[in-house]
């Protein structure tokens, strides 16, 4: 646990600008697994018969990606918006955890910076800051970069999507072949990067839970259920690296 | 589509207001529990990787869903050991990222010919 700045308030320094611009660089990976996400749901909007701006309007102002799918798909399907908007929320519950999880890595109080920080709290940036916390002190400027990275990018990949992207989004090419293993991928090198030895029983136990209740249930529960049970066995281990040696 | 553009807009607001406040007050509330210590602050601080983990499966899967067929076993294997072994030359997550992805992109053209 790191100690808290005592301060309630981020000031405007130059050191908040580096971590910032800081943060705006680490989340280029990330952006570049969102744009061609974002680039779909453009299309996908399109498609459903919505307008380039209602399309545009869903990224700007909800900004989390499964559910955006989800909100699209059923308002074509024909479906209620009170089933669609509960259909949102509900997808976007394991989002409960993260805010209390990246605080308690955070290297000072977020203070103003919070509720940017909030808003821009997607699966991603999440994790991609809880990476960067196991090798150094995370600041809420940092992971403000990191944020406005991505919603750059969720944004700007929809508004490309959206305007030119229907007949485009298609093809067999290694670029669009890879670009589907981005986000994998990201996750695969940020578990790699802040996996410390005496932690792989709860990737472990979060990795199993997840896989057998995906079985059974749809992934958005199957994944929350799996962190949590992952994150549930933690007291129980202890950091053999920090002891001693005789 | 039935909705008029006011209730479209009713509707968009009414999910980004819900989505924001389920990332804002576990933060609002969290930051008392975040200055604490004991179990809960170990829990809290093994979300993180717990749930990168739980992504890793969901994504994954969701490769695997779109093509069940033992050449995208193949291609995920290529896609991950590429990453692995791009962090270990480059320690940078994203060249990481992008060497895993084009040997994953390579390696799908390749077997599904």
């Amino acid at each position: 646990m790191r100690a808290m700045n005592q301060s309630t308030s981020l000031p405007v320094t130059a050191a908040a600008g580096r971590a910032l611009m800081s943060g705006l660089r680490a989340s280029l990976p990330l952006a570049i697994g969102y744009a061609p996400m974002a680039f779909s749901f453009g299309v996908v909007g399109i498609q459903a018969g919505l307008a380039t701006w209602e399309t545009l309007l869903i990224s700007l102002i909800v900004f989390a990606g499964a559910a955006q799918f989800i909100l699209v798909s059923m308002l074509a399907a024909g479906s209620g918006a009170g089933a669609a908007l509960i259909a949102v929320w509900v997808l976007n519950l394991r989002h409960l955890f993260y805010g209390p999880a990246l605080l308690s890595q955070l290297r000072e109080r977020p203070g103003r910076l919070l509720p940017a920080l909030a808003f821009g709290l997607t699966d991603e940036v999440f994790a991609t800051a809880m990476a960067e916390s196991t090798r150094t002190a995370v600041t809420p400027a940092w992971t403000l970069g990191v944020g406005i990275g991505a919603y750059s990018a969720w944004v700007g990949g929809t508004a490309l999507g959206a305007w030119l992207g229907v007949g485009l989004g298609e093809g067999e090419t290694v670029i669009s072949h890879a670009l589907t293993f981005v986000l994998p991928g990201l996750f695969i090198a940020l578990l790699a990067s802040a996996l410390q030895r005496f932690l792989w029983p709860v990737v472990a136990v979060a990795a199993t839970v997840t896989l057998i209740l995906g079985w059974f249930y749809p992934s958005h529960v199957a994944m929350m259920a799996g962190m949590v049970a992952g994150a549930l066995i933690r007291p129980a281990l202890q950091d053999r690296s920090a002891e001693p040696q005789p | 589509m039935t909705l008029s553009s006011t209730q479209f807009v009713a509707l968009i607001v009414a999910a980004g207001i819900g989505t924001y406040l389920i990332r804002l007050l576990p933060m609002l509330v969290g930051q008392r529990l975040a200055r604490g210590s004991g179990p809960l602050t170990l829990i809290l601080s093994a979300l993180g990787l717990s749930a990168i983990a739980a992504l890793i499966v969901v994504s994954v899967g969701d490769l695997w869903q779109n093509q069940p067929q033992p050449a995208t076993l193949i291609s995920l294997a290529a896609g991950t050991l590429g990453v692995l072994i791009t962090l270990r030359l480059s320690r940078n997550v994203g060249i990481a990222t992008l060497g895993g992805a084009l040997l994953y992109g390579v390696a799908t053209m390749l077997l599904q010919g």
